[in-house]
């Protein structure tokens, strides 16, 4: 076991190149097409293991990616949408701070 | 001469359909790829924003029930209620925020599309270079193929010329033929000729003689009495005839 290796399920002659934004398991329904009550029993299915966690967050960077920084002429999208993404993130964070800060007494 | 070159023509157009439905019957390579569920990947096209970030499909998850402007309508709202709450604080930070803010717009609107002109115009540089030796060597390759269309029609050319040659010795051969032939028929008659102008010749000759030789034997043969008689006779005829006039 190690870092940076190839999914376990992923096969070079099956799959084809690897793409790190594909999920190479067992095909399950998508989340947003799931019913309400099918929810609890989807989230049974996953896989709920650190390394498993950190798949799922790489996917979504390299999906992220794909759509915005890698195509041949991608525009300042990806530029500002990191920025505002930044910008929430630590504003989040700071919040106890901030709230100390507000103008007026009564809202 | 033309309808030879023609012919040849037909003859190889039907021997390269053929060819053609030989090479489209090949299979793909063996086996397990899942070309299906796994295709290739394609580098796309970019994802569309509004506003220079907000992802379009937001604002297509509000059009079903919202229409057009519902996702600006709630952002106005979210912002409204941020603010009014103090969830969001306009501290002495904000202020900093909206004058970086300010300027970040002023360069995108106004440097923006030069400066993408720019990169585009290296991109493709960068992607030209990359395809270069590629594209040459496709190039040069399709060249050559020209190049030896070009020489094996010259060769067709050759074989053609070889066969006009050949009709042209033919032809003259049968002009040879034919100027004897008249030759020998012009001598033929020349000798045919003599031989009828020898043959009138000699009838010629012998009737003259024979006319003379007649004539000087007729008139060795009268003797006087016949004379006579043929004179009495005659006159004796003419003054009968005059009594019937």
């Amino acid at each position: 076991m190690g870092f940076g290796d190839y999914p376990k399920e992923y096969n070079p002659a099956v799959h084809g190149p690897y793409d790190p934004a594909r999920y190479y398991g067992k095909p399950d329904t998508p989340f947003g097409q799931l019913k309400l009550n099918e929810i609890g029993a989807w989230f049974g299915r996953r896989n709920k293991t650190p390394s498993a966690l950190m798949g799922a967050c790489s996917r979504a960077w390299w999906r992220w990616q794909h759509k915005y920084v890698q195509p041949k002429r991608c525009g300042m999208a990806p530029f500002f949408q990191l920025l505002v993404g930044s910008m929430t993130f630590f504003y989040v964070i700071n919040y106890g701070k901030i709230k100390h800060h507000r103008n007026y007494k009564y809202h | 001469m033309l309808s030879r070159i023609a012919l040849r023509s037909a003859s190889a157009r039907q021997t390269a359909s053929t060819a053609l439905v030989a090479r489209g019957s090949a299979t793909d390579a063996v086996g397990v790829r899942d070309e299906k569920n796994f295709p290739r990947p394609v580098r796309g096209e970019p994802g569309k924003v509004r506003l220079g970030f907000v992802p379009e499909e937001w604002f297509q998850f509000f059009h079903s029930k919202t229409g057009v402007t519902g996702p600006y309508a709630f952002g106005v709202g979210l912002t409204t209620y941020l603010c009014s709450k103090e969830i969001y604080v306009m501290e002495h930070e904000y202020y900093t925020g909206l004058s970086i803010f300010l300027m970040v717009y002023y360069a995108t609107t106004r440097f923006g599309p030069k400066i993408a002109a720019w990169l585009d115009k290296e991109i493709d540089a960068v992607e030209t270079n990359w395809n270069e030796g590629r594209v040459q060597s496709i190039k040069t390759l399709e060249e050559s193929i020209e190049d030896e269309k070009t020489a094996q029609w010259r060769a067709e050319g050759q074989e053609i010329l070889v066969q006009a040659k050949k009709e042209n010795v033919l032809l003259q051969l049968e002009a040879a033929y034919r100027e004897r032939l008249m030759t020998a028929y012009t001598e033929v008659k020349r000798r045919l000729d003599y031989q009828l102008e020898k043959s009138n010749v000699e009838r010629r000759l012998a009737q003259r003689h024979m006319v003379d030789w007649i004539v000087t034997n007729v008139t060795k043969a009268i003797t006087p009495d016949q004379e006579k008689q043929t004179l009495d006779r005659c006159i004796a005829d003419l003054s009968a005839l005059a009594a019937k006039q």
